[in-house]
């Protein structure tokens, strides 16, 4: 079988965000130096060739750019500057865009424009949404959200936009599933992916791949980010009524908690880890300290922006609430929510937030490819030695 | 005028430590007769210097022997004109690397002097060659593409009258052909220049311009070649110095190509130098139909670097590959261009070249076999790429373009050997001279023995041993410039046309100063022939590596001094040893040898002779010496000019004396030959293969003579070879003609 080499995928890319894949010439460096790269997976270098020669079935079914956390080292090394590292981060950027049915993710990639109208858009929506539903009986003495937009409610339709994520995000996953295991969709048996489940687990909470790059700081950052938005996302969506226990509610009212109560601190600790982690990349994105950050697309610019406008907004709303200002927090409230939840709507499914759950869940497969072909071998070898 | 012999040794650098300088006067005088001997602890110096003058001055000196340092330094202070100057190394090849104060160092110090005094006794000051024609300083051009332009418009500003000959109806070459340009400084396609160059040419009135013009007759040496020149029907005779020899190139045959590569059954299936004819003024189309060309592919190497084709590689596709992608990139940004490469190769700041096809989008594979599909509607090319592991399609083309090679013009026509009538069937068993390759090729139609003209180096391309000797050939004043020499893009062209130039100047300038040129350059002997003994034996017109000797009908040689480099190669052929210079000759060499003080069988001290060609491997024994490295002390040397000028009377000459044995030191000689003329230790080698039948049978174990090639780079090797030699001597025994 011939593969037919495909010119216009270089094309497509660009608008991607790719800029210098053109000057790979294939002296594997990168391949050289990358500690994620396995003889089994090796990349970036072939990954670049399958992009020159438009080959989109192989990049489809072979997504090594979700094994890279890119960490810059293959770009510093690479002696054309043709910037694997930025390559491999376009080559997410464009699965992402596969993986997604609707085509709201490669507008969101190929159109800055499309982007801001979108987000101004789903913010209007909310902020119009918070000014019509509510209680109608604000409490004007003491800062009292809960008398203007009850948490039970508020539950109600974080319920609701879950429903609605998950399945974006399920139906995503699934054709990114479909697209990775190509014809052993189904083949392997269920057994496997549950052997290879707690793996999964151990990488989503330790970045344990992201540790083994030469940069640590990055992986810290990273994973600074990840745990206080994790840690966020439970408090205010998952615990916001505290699932019918009133000691785990967030809090929104006074009295407030006692400093050490676990809420408030895993609260503190989220808005610290997000306020450093953004900053850092914030200010590594303005100076192009490294690699990393020589080159930013608008939607990696509006991650940093909008998570962090989410998090200071939460701030100032803590401050507000705490000194019983009740109008302030009223108002900060709704810009809040005019932030947060487009991020949530469209980020999430369609952009770079994405890739919370096809990193791991690409990992998680090729880990299940892995033992499976690790299992086949081991059935194959002794029916060869009976043959001799 | 009677011969006054002097000897100065200097007693500095060591000398007058390691050696009984007193001792060495002694052995001046006394036996080597000299009239004066001094020593001078600075003699390079300029006290030392004066002290020579002097002598020369006062007292009559014309003949010395410097026992100093080396013959390859300090020659432009030890230079007296009008005298002998022999040259004895006691420095680096004694003082330098033997043990100091030993008796066996003060032994072979004494048999320099003794070889070098008796030298100096039979030389003579070499007096210029002077032919009975007037010398013509005028240079003439072959080929009017962008070398020989250069060529010519070089020479004819440095102030030489050219005569440029263009086979075509008007200059320009090949370049004629071509609308852009891949030159320095590589960062983008330039448009071709050469109307400039040729309006240049044309406007110099130091260049005669003869075009639709080809050479029919080249007589003579440099200096004084006869050349006829027919333009047109007529005639015309010209009175050439040198000669730039820049015929250029011929596209490879494109129907001889492997069929899978499609040649032939589609029309739009066409060779690099069709695209740049078809294209020259004009769109890029595809050739069958006129449409504009969307998908385009290049396909490298066809018919190069493959033994059944074109062996090598022709260094220029590359760049044209790249070039026209781009052209067809710049016409249509949106066309798609594959480059279909076995190995890339863009030599230099060509690289930027290929950054710069890379930036406009062009898509390389690397894929060694590559298969052009004639059968559909549409051209497609399919292959293994080696990058991807797997093989691809590109389909939909337009237009396939095949890069075929330069073969030189010179590689055209026949073998001149084959038809030479008269050749003797020579035994099979016997070790034989490889024959030069000289095609009939119509350019230069020299009126040499040897044929008409230049010989190839490798596959018909005429050059000389083109690392160490750019630009030069194997015929004297005849230097061969651009794509007829080897493979080469425009930048490397006009390099070549102005390195030509210059060699050609170099050699109008030294020849009529009655000098050699390059490599013994500014040598002022040449070879005298004693007639009466010749016996038309052929051997030295055979022989000589620059067809310098020409022969009449009967046999007899007719040397062109002009042509000669001063080898001396045909000096060692000559059974009858009529073949002499002033300072160089059998005898000389013979009498130094039989100088070297032989002790007695019981003395333990045994003798080997090493005759090292003067290029490599004398300067690889000075080596030894600068390095302070010791070497066997039973060791003394002989410079030769090559060892191409061995004669086997020397041979003779040394183990009748007694010397136990003889060490042949010569260049690499075969395919990859280090030998600066070419022949010379590929020749001392046969002679010597024959010597050694003679040995065996005179009870002379043939052990004693041994031949070994060395490079300069061999020094560090050299005393354990000699050691081993001395070794192998000491097993075999003493020379029974000792003391005979």
């Amino acid at each position: 079988m011939s593969n037919k080499v495909d010119p216009n995928l270089m094309k497509e890319l660009k608008e991607f965000g790719l800029t210098d894949a053109y000057k790979c010439y294939h002296c594997g460096n990168c391949t050289a130096v990358c500690p994620l790269s396995t003889p089994e997976n090796q990349f970036p270098r072939k990954f670049v060739r399958y992009m020159q020669l438009g080959q989109k079935e192989k990049i489809l079914s072979s997504p090594e750019p979700w094994l890279c956390y890119y960490c810059g080292t293959c770009s510093d090394v690479c002696p054309r500057g043709a910037e694997p590292g930025e390559t491999m981060m376009v080559a997410r950027r464009w699965l992402t865009s596969q993986y997604d049915w609707t085509g709201f993710a490669r507008k969101f990639y190929t159109s800055e424009r499309f982007e801001i109208i979108a987000i101004t858009i789903v913010a209007i929506l909310v902020g119009i949404g918070l000014l019509i539903f509510n209680t109608g009986k604000p409490n004007w003495d003491h800062a009292h959200l809960n008398s203007v937009w009850p948490s039970d409610k508020i539950e109600l339709a974080d319920l609701g936009m879950a429903a609605i994520l998950s399945f974006l995000l399920l139906s995503n996953v699934f054709r990114c599933y479909k697209f990775v295991m190509g014809d052993m969709a189904g083949r392997i048996p269920l057994r496997v992916y549950a052997s290879q489940l707690k793996e999964l687990i151990v990488h989503v909470l330790t970045q344990k791949r992201f540790g083994q790059c030469e940069d640590k700081m990055q992986w810290f950052v990273h994973l600074m980010i990840m745990t206080g938005y994790s840690s966020v996302f439970l408090l205010v969506v998952v615990l916001i009524n505290g699932l019918t226990f009133e000691n785990l509610k967030f809090q929104r009212d006074l009295p407030e908690y006692a400093l050490w109560h676990p809420i408030r601190l895993v609260g503190y600790y989220a808005t610290f880890a997000i306020m450093y982690g953004t900053t850092y990349a914030i200010i590594g994105r303005l100076r192009k300290s490294k690699s990393v950050y020589k080159y930013s697309h608008p939607t990696d610019w509006m991650f940093l922006i909008l998570l962090q406008l989410t998090t200071m907004t939460g701030i100032f709303i803590h401050f507000t609430r705490l000194l019983d200002w009740p109008f302030p927090t009223y108002a900060l409230y709704v810009i809040h929510m005019m932030v947060a939840v487009p991020m949530l709507v469209l980020e999430v499914p369609f952009a770079k937030w994405a890739h919370l759950a096809y990193r791991p869940f690409v990992l998680f497969l090729l880990k299940v490819k892995e033992q499976y072909a690790k299992e086949q071998a081991a059935v194959r070898v002794p029916s060869v030695a009976l043959a001799d | 005028m009677e011969k006054k012999l002097a000897v100065y040794i200097c007693s500095g650098c060591g000398l007058g430590e390691a050696l009984d300088i007193e001792k060495l006067s002694g052995v001046a005088t006394k036996e080597c007769k000299a009239a004066i001997c001094r020593s001078h602890p600075n003699l390079c110096g300029e006290e030392g210097v004066k002290l020579i003058r002097d002598d020369i001055a006062s007292e009559g000196v014309d003949r010395m022997v410097i026992g100093a340092c080396s013959p390859r330094v300090m020659y432009d202070v030890f230079n007296f004109e009008g005298c002998v100057v022999e040259r004895a190394n006691l420095r680096e090849q004694v003082v330098w690397a033997q043990e100091p104060g030993h008796e066996d160092t003060q032994m072979m110090a004494e048999d320099y002097l003794r070889m070098h005094a008796v030298k100096a006794d039979r030389s003579e000051v070499p007096v210029p060659y002077q032919p009975e024609q007037e010398m013509s300083k005028d240079i003439l051009v072959v080929g009017g593409g962008v070398s020989g332009m250069t060529a010519a418009l070089e020479a004819a500003e440095a102030g030489y009258a050219v005569t440029l000959v263009e086979k075509e109806k008007e200059l320009g070459g090949f370049q004629k052909y071509v609308s852009m340009k891949a030159t320095f400084p590589y960062k983008d396609i330039q448009p071709n220049t050469v109307n400039q160059l040729i309006e240049r040419v044309s406007k110099n009135d130091k260049i005669k311009v003869m075009t639709g013009a080809k050479v029919e007759k080249i007589e003579g040496g440099p200096c004084v070649f006869n050349v006829t020149v027919k333009q047109n029907g007529t005639t015309s005779d010209h009175h050439i110095g040198a000669v730039v020899m820049a015929a250029g190139w011929q596209p490879y045959d494109p129907t001889k190509l492997d069929p899978v590569l499609g040649y032939g059954k589609s029309p739009d299936v066409i060779t690099n130098v069709q695209f740049e004819q078809k294209f020259q003024s004009g769109p890029i189309v595809r050739p069958s139909d006129g449409q504009p060309v969307k998908n385009a592919a290049f396909l490298q190497c066809a018919g190069q670097r493959d033994p059944d084709h074109l062996p090598y590689c022709s260094s220029v596709c590359c760049f044209t590959a790249l070039k026209q992608a781009i052209q067809i990139k710049r016409q249509n940004a949106d066309a798609n261009v594959y480059v279909f490469y076995k190995e890339l190769r863009t030599p230099g700041q060509g690289e930027d070249f290929y950054r710069k096809a890379q930036q406009e989008g062009v898509v390389f594979l690397r894929c060694q076999a590559p298969e052009v599909i004639t059968g559909g509607s549409r051209l497609a090319v399919e292959g293994h790429d080696e990058l991807l592991g797997e093989k691809v399609t590109v389909e939909d083309l337009d237009l396939v373009v095949l890069a075929t090679g330069m073969v030189p013009v010179a590689a055209f026509g026949e073998d001149f050997k084959v038809k030479a009538p008269g050749e003797e069937e020579k035994k099979q068993d016997e070790m034989q001279m490889t024959p030069d390759t000289i095609l009939v090729s119509d350019i230069l139609n020299l009126q040499y023995r040897q044929g008409p003209e230049m010989p190839a180096l490798r596959y018909g391309f005429p050059d000389s041993h083109y690392i160490c000797f750019p630009y030069e050939s194997r015929r004297t004043g005849i230097y061969a410039a651009g794509p007829v020499r080897r493979p080469m893009g425009i930048a490397a062209s006009i390099e070549d046309g102005m390195g030509a130039a210059m060699k050609a100047i170099q050699c109008v300038e030294l020849t009529s100063k009655g000098q050699a040129v390059h490599p013994r350059a500014g040598d002022m002997s040449y070879p005298e022939f004693f007639m009466q003994r010749c016996t038309q034996c052929k051997r030295c017109t055979e022989e000589c590596p620059f067809g310098a000797i020409n022969e009449d009908e009967k046999g007899n040689p007719l040397p062109q001094p002009t042509r000669c480099r001063r080898c001396s190669i045909c000096m060692g052929s000559c059974p009858e040893r009529i073949i002499s210079f002033k300072n160089y000759s059998v005898g000389m060499i013979g009498d130094m040898i039989k100088s070297i003080e032989v002790p007695e069988e019981y003395d333990e001290k045994p003798r080997i002779l090493v005759l090292a060609c003067e290029n490599d491997a004398y300067p690889a024994l000075d080596m030894i010496g600068l390095r302070r490295m010791t070497y066997n002390a039973w060791v003394r040397v002989i410079q030769l000019r090559c060892l191409g000028s061995l004669n086997l009377v020397w041979i003779a000459d040394a183990l009748s004396k007694g010397i136990d044995g003889i060490l042949l030191l010569g260049c690499q000689h075969g395919e990859d030959y280090q030998c600066h003329f070419i022949r010379g230790s590929e020749l001392a080698n046969i002679r010597l293969s024959k010597v050694k039948e003679t040995l065996d049978r005179l009870v002379l174990e043939s052990d004693r003579v041994r031949f070994e090639t060395v490079s300069i780079m061999d020094w560090n090797t050299l005393p354990a070879l000699l050691n081993e030699f001395a070794d192998r001597l000491n097993e075999v025994g003493p020379n029974p003609y000792k003391g005979y």
